[in-house]
This record gives C-alpha cells, structure tokens and sequence, in this order.
C-alpha cells in the first residue's frame, strides 16, 4: 500500500482538476484505505482528499424532496428526523452500515460509487428514485441510481467525473418502508442478503411498491414481479408472501463462506417479507424501531414487531 | 481475606486505554529492516528448487535466508516434527520457505514473490477421520525417526494417541436400560488476539535481543538457542505490552527466523503480521474434532457406561498438541459419576495449520458435544437435564475417570447456582428457552520464580518471569506481596517481560500465572518480611516474636505507638544490608488416581486443582433464519479463593463472549486444497460489544488445602470461563426448535438445516 502523491483539495474545482489528471478521491477512506490494508487492492498512485470541501457535506431540503451532500456520513443520514420519518429505509440501512466508526466516518459518496451488491443503501436510494449528481471539470449530469450501479465494484460514472450529491423526491403521502438484512451478528456485519420495501397505501389497498434485493444478484435492482404481486393488493398475509416470494424467485444466489445459494434464496423470501410487512405496518403509521433488522432478529432492545 | 476486599485498578491499564502502551510493532530502531515471508504454495507438496537470486538482487533488499542459512536441526515440544523453514517438503499453507529483509516491507512483499519455488504436488490430507485409516498418505513419511518424548504413543498420521479405561465399557453398555449413540463434528478455530505476532531483532556481537509478541518469553528463548544452536544465555527475550494472546502466542512463533534474518542482514529487522498471517501461519488454532460418544444409562438416571471415540485435528506439526488427546479424553467424560469409561482419543496430522493450545485446549469443543450429549441422553430417559446432571455431577469424595478422588470441590454448587441466577423454570416466550451445560478444567502446577527488593524509599518492586498477556494476572501480583508485608498495593512496581531481568516462569499458559508466580511472589514477600521482623526487632529492640507488619510499618503486638516504618527501615537497609527477597515454591504434586489400564500418559491423566463451571444461558432463536440471540447468561464457576474479584469475573465475562462466538459463528472453513477460506474478519465472525449479553457472575465457596492449589487456595481461572458456553448454547438452541445441531459453530444456515430436516 502505497501512494505516490496525495493532495487535500481547498475547492470543489481543485479536486476535480485532480481527478481529471487522474488521481482517485478519497472521503472517509473507509473503503478504499481498509481494502488497502487487507491487501484487496493497492491504493492508487494519485489520492486527492476532498473531505475538506463543506459544500459537500450536509443534509438539505430541495424541491420538497431531501438532497444528500457527497460527504454526508452514514452517523448524519440516521440523525436526520426528515430521513427517519419520510425515508426511513434508508435510516435503517445507513444505521447498520459496518461499525460505529464506520459510520461517523463513511461517507454516502463513496458509499454509492463503491457499488458493492451489498452496499446497505444501495437498495433504499433505488426504490426512493434516487438521482446522483456527478461533475466533472467539463460539466455535469444526473443519473438515477438505479442506472448508475453497473457491476460489482463498477459504476457508469466516467473516471473524472466526481459525486458532489444524491436528490431524494418527496414520497408520496402514506409512504412506509424498510430496510431488512440477514445479520449473523449487531456490528461490523455485511449483508448476506437484504431487502428493501417501499409503499404507499391508500387506504386498505397498496397503491404503489417498490422492492428491491440486495447481495442476491451482481448489482442491487427492483424486483418489478414482486411489486406487480402486491401492487393493488390488501397488503395482506398473502399477498405480502407472493411478493416475498416473487422477490427471492429473482435472486441470482451464488455459494461462498458466507452461505450456500439454498439457504440463500430461502433467507432472501424470509428477509424480504419482514421488510415488506414492516414498511406496510410504518405506512400505516405503525412505529417499528430504526434499524429494523436487529428487532427482525429478536434482539432484545430493539422493541418486538 | 485482604486481597479480595475492594476492587483493585491495574497498573497497565491507563497506558492500553489511553493509547500510551508501546507494542511490539510500535518499535522502530536506527536502520531497522522489514520482514516478509514467502509461504508455502501448496499445502502439501516436496519441494524440488528453490532459488532466491532475484529476490536477493531486488535493490533495498539486505537479505534472503531459507533453510540453507539456519542449522538443520527439528524442534517441537514433544515429536520434534518441524524446521525453521521447510527443507524438503510443505506440510501446509503457512509452512515458511524463506524470509526476506528489505528497507521496506512493500520491497521485501515484492522480493519474497520474485523467490523461484518448484514443487510436486502430494496428495492433501483434508479429513481427520481418513487420515487414520489404513493406506492414508502420510504427512510425515519419516515420523518413525523423529526424536520424540518416549510416552507419547504414534503411528503413521497419528501424532499421538490416548486412551482412558475403567472398568469395562461393553459390560456397562450391555447393563444399560437406555444407549444414547451420537456424533459431533466441530470445525478448525482461533484465538485471534487483537495484536497480531510481532518481533523485532537486533544482535550486538554475539548476543542477540529480541522484542516479541510471545505469550512464553522463556520458551521463546529456549527455542532460539535450541533451532540456531546459540546458547541461551545470547537469547534475550523482551515483551512490551501484549495485545493479547488467549494461546495463539504460546510456543515459540518466528523468534529465530527474524533473529536468523537480522544476522544476515546486519540490520535491526522487525516482523509485523497481517490479520490474514495471523490465521494462517502461528501453529496455534483450536483444534477441530470429530467425536462419537456413546453412553448407557439406567431409567434411575445413573450412567453405567461412557465409550467415545475422539479424533482431533492435528494439522501438519505436533506442536505443544500432543497431550491434547489426554485432555479431550478426560472432556469426553465430564465432570461426572460414569461407572464404566472406554475412550480413544487420536490425534491425526493432516495438512492444516497446525494446532496448539488455545485457551482450554480440546475443552469448548468437546463440553459442546458431550454436554449436548447430556442433554439427549437424559431426554431418552424423560428426565429434566438438571436433574439428571444432579445426579450424576462428581461430589466430595466421588472418583473421576481415572479414579481421583476429589476433595474440596465445588462442581454442585456451581449447578444449583447457574439455575438459581437463570431462573431456570420460569415461564418464556415460545422462541426462548434456557440451556445448561457443566465443565471442567485442571490447574498446571509448574516451576515458577520471583524477587521482591524493598528500595531505599520504602517502596516495592516485584521482579517477575511472569507474562501479562492481558488477563491482568501480573498486574495483581502486588496484591498477594502487599497483604504478607502490611504494604499497599500501589506501593509496589513490577519488572517483568525480560529473560534476563527475572527467574523462569512458563508464560501466560495454562492459566498458571497467579496460580505459580503467586505463589513464587508470596514466597519472596515471606523472604523479605522476615528480614524486615529481622532489623525492626534490632531498631525497636524488640522481641522479634512480638512484631507485626501492617499499615506500612513494623509494630510491637498490643504498643501501636512502639513502631517504625518500612521507609525507615528501608534507608537503615540501604547502608547495610539490602532487603531482597527471592521465590520459588515447590511445584505441587498431582492427585493419586489408577491410570494403569490407559495409554499414551502425559500428564493429564489426574486434575491438578480441578475448577468447575456450570453455565446457562436464555437463548432466542429465529426458527426462520436461524439466528441465535444469546439474551442472559449465569456463569456459576468454582475456582477456590477469588483473590482478586474484578480480575477474576473480567476472566469470566471475556471467556463466556468467546464462548458464544465459538458457539455461533467462529470457524474456519477448509478447501479441498486444505487452505482455509476465511482467514479475515469479515468472514471469520467474532462476537462484537452489541452481541454481548448481560453475564451474571458467581463463585462457589470452597477452600483448596493448603499445598493442593494456589496462592491461598486458589485455582487457575484464565481458561475455565470458556469451557461450557457453547454447550449450553447448543441445549438451548435444541430446547426451541427440537432439532439439535452437530456442528460446531452452530451458524444461522447449519440451525436452519436441522429445522428443516
């Protein structure tokens, strides 16, 4: 692990002049430095740090919907109440996102162009139509996540182009949702499988749902079979296990240490169940605690379904 | 008793949470060099070429040295089966082929990549069952003529092999109203410090000193003079602070390569592993194990009979492991009344990393399987599993498996305690259920020294051989000299971690620290006290008879007023004749017992200070995943006296957290090239702070005579806390779903299986 130049950039101009001589940026580090040390990849040649740039940083409101900046932390999207009320699947994920260290020091930018298949956010920025600003010294463009995350550890964005944000739109009125993940332990944990949920109810009838599904196939994606089955529906028993089912149906599962693709594919109908039937219970304006995955395991403290 | 009165800070602890504590990998020298080594590429394979010249014309590289550059001498504790570096074959995947010195350990990680290897590949012993069968490839083709202690019994791959017989196994299983017939499998694990190995070496002349992570400075130094052929009185052994140890760091761990490599190199030259190093190289894991027991019982509850048959992973060295088959042995039977016992217990090389003490050797794994065992066995007979424990648990005056008698034992109380503290009976949620499980754990008596010099201001300073490797063990060795010599702890300071500062100790290992070195300091405080009765006697012209030592003074019985302090005596001494004190105790003797019918003896075959432990724990679990919440645990232990509470239940506490993580989630899984696949801690799951349960905490009360333990009636307490847990944890998860599960780590994926069976 080694670099060979590294420069803090004082503007937003200054580091994107960086990148476009190539050097990689780097926030919190918390990928790109740990993966370097557990020798997963060498550090780049050329490092600008951009931790410096407060334009970045901070949760704000935009256009009724919230706008994430590149250097918000995990540790500040699950103190925001706007996020915990209105976007409360990204709260749960964000929440058990690595160790307590990794979240007051990750940040959403490198969270989002890492593009782990087991990302925690990754999920709940897809089903809120989540869009990443990306500028270069050339110019700028928006992309939706869902078209941003092209492979594992891969994304559409150019090599000089840098995140300098993530805009959330308002979810509709009787929105509730869930982010669930199979965790064989509280902290420092990777999903193995994972699940998101997003609905709106009108009434007794689901009128909208998004459901995506993560670590189950090489990019996080929604699952359109699993929101048709509930879509409509009473979001009852049945129709919330069809769509559970529809979603692990989906799943791409693959055997390595940390599970067969059997227990896998069974875990993701489980996973996404709870996550379904818990954004139902929040849309209906149940209170779940955040995060919800440890009480979905039948942790202690974290309060009963 | 003084020492256990109020709670009691220790002197280490500010500079470890502070940050101030230098570490081995914090030492840095005047042209110190970096050390990488080239490992093994296969895991089992002759080894045809090796040829390092382009390594060693690498610019910023000092030195490459491989087998060709130390003596050709084998080592090991007792089959000496090993080299430094490998000669002509690779047993396993951390086995060393050469070591580099470089200005950096980026250039030394290059230079041991350029070194040229050619193999022929052998065929890997994967499984410790096949390993022993007739015809098996052999990880040692020249076992037959390694040097080796003459009691242990081997042949072919197994390295050693023991067996405990009383009465007659097939009698008492023909007696039986009921046979209860299982098999356990428990996977390779780890003691995973937080500090992974670290050594520095730097010669001067002949002499060389050497900075280590080592749990056992003197056996460190006693295996550099051995493997380079140098004598002990060149080695020194310096230990800063150890980042803990739990036995990875027991033995004798790459001292002499980077001594060797600094030789070469001319250079200072420090080792820092890397987490990935740290699983794979040291040849201390925790053993996998394969167990089939079998055990007759009467309708009464009365066990008639007890056959297991034990395999343990060796993996390819013998390291300190081959006593390991006695001890799984003596688990295999528990802490129990079994009238008839046949248990054969193996232990198989294989071409894994090697096995060694870690804490508790064989226990964990095999009280996870017997105690579970337990659990089957009184459920064939509908029994409730704590009275059928009841029962059956040894008691004052009953005979162990070899025929010790016990005395002043405990191991009832700790049963009737943990059920007390759990609540066992009362009323639980549909997915929660309480679990208990009994073990057991022998005290080492070994040699150990000390010296107590009382400096010129009236202040103490133990000089000890003994290793803090975090349990806090030397850290409370004032408490033991400060109550013989009326002086408070703090009083004291401690010179320890150096082999050429103190006597000999064995190291942290075997949880023998206060246990031997408690009673080495004890005995250097009586030194000094009577020199101290001595030269008051002369001050206060005294009867020596009448004066006590207490408050940091000498006084006469029943005249408070008549006294002089220990400072006062102190600067009288420093212009006559110093105060120092010396111990060594004797080592105890071990318990009679009949070991007549058993073979391969090394020592275990009767318990030194037996402690006792009776765990149980409230488990959820989540039939749908199989996740397992651990939500209270009661940890009921008897080890003697508790000399120092604090210290004792932070033992406890830590060790039932290891327990659960071996339990749920720690083991190594092993390719069909005999690699492992998760030597990193994301994969290689241990339990975090959120995971830990509330652990409620208590000591039954017995006394150990006087001479059949330790410092006043102590037992060792290091290793027991993590005995049981897992076992426990196993009957709880089987209360909930109905489906036990027999393999060890009882991850969420294996309990979903045996649900859906």
């Amino acid at each position: 692990m080694s670099t060979a130049t590294y420069t803090a950039a004082g503007s937003l101009d200054e580091a994107l002049a960086a990148i476009a001589a190539g050097a990689r940026p780097v926030a919190g580090g918390t990928d790109l430095v740990v993966g370097a040390r557990n020798g997963k990849a060498p550090l780049p040649e050329s490092l600008v740090a951009i931790h410096r740039l407060s334009d970045l940083r901070g949760i704000g409101e935009r256009d009724g919907g919230l706008v994430l900046g590149a250097l918000a932390t995990h540790a500040d999207i699950v103190a925001s109440q706007e996020i915990c009320n209105r976007y409360t699947a990204l709260a749960d994920a964000s929440a058990i996102v690595g160790s307590h260290a990794t979240r007051s020091t990750g940040t959403i930018g490198g969270n989002v162009m890492n593009a782990s298949p087991a990302m925690e956010t990754g999920g709940p920025l897809i089903c809120f139509d989540a869009v990443a600003r990306l500028r270069s010294s050339g110019g700028e463009r928006e992309v939706p996540l869902s078209e941003l995350f092209a492979g594992p550890g891969r994304t559409t964005a150019n090599a000089d182009e840098l995140l300098i944000e993530v805009a959330l739109p308002a979810p509709s009125a009787g929105t509730g949702s869930c982010y669930a993940r199979l965790e064989y332990r509280r902290q420092m944990e990777i999903a193995i499988v994972g699940a998101t949920a997003v609905v709106t109810v009108d009434g007794a009838a689901v009128a909208d749902a998004r459901i995506a599904i993560t670590a189950l196939a090489p990019t996080i994606h929604r699952v359109p079979e699993a929101e048709a089955a509930l879509n409509g529906s009473d979001g009852g028993a049945d129709s919330v296990a069809a769509a559970a089912n529809a979603a692990a149906a989906a799943a791409q599962p693959i055997t390595d240490v940390r599970g067969s693709a059997e227990y896998r594919r069974a875990m993701a109908a489980v996973i996404a169940r709870r996550a379904i039937a818990t954004a139902l219970a929040r849309a209906r304006g149940e209170r779940f605690p955040i995060p919800a995955s440890p009480a979905l395991h039948g942790a202690v403290d974290g309060g009963a379904a | 008793m003084a020492t256990a009165e109020k709670p009691f800070i220790r002197q280490d602890g500010k500079d470890k949470v502070t940050g101030l504590g230098r570490y081995t990998a914090d030492l840095t020298m005047t042209g110190m060099l970096h050390a990488k080594f080239r490992y093994a590429d296969h895991a089992h394979a002759r080894v045809l070429r090796i040829d390092a010249s382009k390594a060693r014309a690498l610019p910023g590289v000092f030195a490459v040295i491989t087998h060709e550059d130390v003596p050709d001498v084998r080592y090991g504790a007792f089959v000496q089966d090993r080299r430094l570096f490998a000669k002509s074959t690779v047993r396993y995947e951390g086995e060393l082929i050469a070591a580099v010195a470089a200005m950096s350990p980026e250039i030394a990680e290059q230079a041991a990549a350029l070194i040229e290897v050619d193999y022929e590949p052998l065929p890997v012993v994967n499984d410790v069952e096949a390993a022993l069968e007739a015809g098996a490839p052999l990880v040692h083709e020249g076992w037959a003529d390694y040097s080796a202690s003459e009691d242990v019994v081997r042949e072919g791959n197994d390295c050693s092999r023991s067996t405990i017989v009383k009465g007659d196994a097939d009698k008492g299983m023909a007696e039986a109203d009921e046979v209860v017939k299982e098999r356990y499998v428990a996977d390779m694990s780890h003691a995973v410090p937080i500090e992974p190995h670290a050594i520095v070496a730097q010669w001067q002349g002949d002499k060389v000193t050497i900075w280590s992570s080592t749990q056992v400075p003197y056996m460190a130094r006693i295996g550099v003079a051995t493997t380079l052929e140098i004598p002990e009185s060149h080695v020194r052994i310096v230990v800063p602070h150890l980042g803990g140890g739990f036995g990875g760091k027991c033995e004798f761990h790459y001292e002499a390569q980077i001594a060797a490599l600094a030789r070469a190199a001319r250079r200072p030259v420090r080792l820092v592993f890397s987490r990935r190093e740290e699983f794979v190289a040291p040849d201390h894991r925790r053993e996998g194990q394969v167990l089939e027991l079998e055990t007759g019982v009467r309708t009464d509850g009365s066990i008639v009979s007890r056959r297991a048959r034990v395999i343990l992973d060796n993996g390819a060295y013998g390291a300190d492991a081959p006593f390991f088959p006695q001890l799984a042995a003596m688990m295999a039977v528990g802490p129990y009344k079994v009238e008839n016992v046949f248990v054969d217990a193996s232990l198989a090389y294989t071409n894994h990393t090697p096995s060694g003490s870690v804490r508790a050797p064989t226990a964990p794994q095999a009280c996870w399987a017997v105690e579970q065992h337990m659990d089957a066995v009184a459920a064939a007979i509908g029994m409730d599993p704590v009275e059928f424990r009841r029962r059956n648990i040894v008691r004052n005056g009953d005979e162990g498996p070899t025929r010790q008698v016990f005395e002043d034992i405990g191991a009832a109380a700790t049963l009737e305690q943990a059920v007390e503290m759990i609540g066992y009976g009362k009323e639980l949620p549909e997915d929660e259920a309480i679990g208990f499980a009994v073990g057991w754990w022998p005290s080492f008596g070994l040699a150990s020294g000390a010296h107590i010099k009382i400096n010129g201001d009236g202040s103490g300073t133990i000089i000890t051989g003994a290793q803090e490797c975090g349990t806090g063990a030397v850290m409370a060795l004032p408490l033991l000299a400060a109550e013989i010599l009326g002086m408070r702890p703090d009083d004291f300071s401690i010179l320890y971690q150096d082999t050429d500062a103190a006597p000999f100790d064995s190291g942290a290992s075997g949880s023998q620290t206060t246990f031997n070195n408690g009673r080495a300091v004890q005995r250097a405080a009586i030194d000094v006290r009577e020199q101290l009765l001595d030269l008051a006697a002369e001050h206060l012209e005294a009867n020596r008879d009448d004066l006590e030592l207490c408050d940091g003074a000498v006084s006469v019985k029943g005249s408070p007023t008549k006294r002089v302090s220990i400072p006062e005596l102190a600067e009288a001494a420093q212009g006559g004749t110093l105060l120092i004190g010396r111990g060594a105790d004797a080592v105890p003797a071990m318990p009679e017992c009949d070991a007549s019918g058993c073979t391969g003896r090394l020592g275990m075959e009767s318990f030194l200070a037996p402690t006792f432990i009776t765990h149980a724990v409230r488990c959820k679990v989540d039939r749908e995943t199989g996740v397992v919440r651990v939500l209270e645990v009661a940890a009921a232990h008897e080890s003697g006296t508790v000399l120092n509470p604090i210290g004792a239940n932070g033992q406890v506490e830590g060790g039932v957290v290891m327990g659960i993580g071996m339990a749920l989630l720690e083991g190594s899984l092993i390719g069909d090239d005999g690699r492992q696949q998760n030597p990193h801690l994301l994969d290689y799951k241990l339990q975090t702070a959120s995971d830990s349960p509330p652990i409620h905490i208590a000591w039954a009360d017995t006394r150990t005579k006087e001479g059949a333990g330790g410092p006043n009636g102590s037992k060792g307490i290091g290793e027991p806390p993590c005995v049981p847990t897992a076992g426990a944890i196993g009957n709880a998860i089987a209360q909930v779903t109905g489906a036990r599960v027999h393999q060890l780590p009882m991850t969420p994926a294996r309990v979903w299986e045996a649900t859906q069976r």
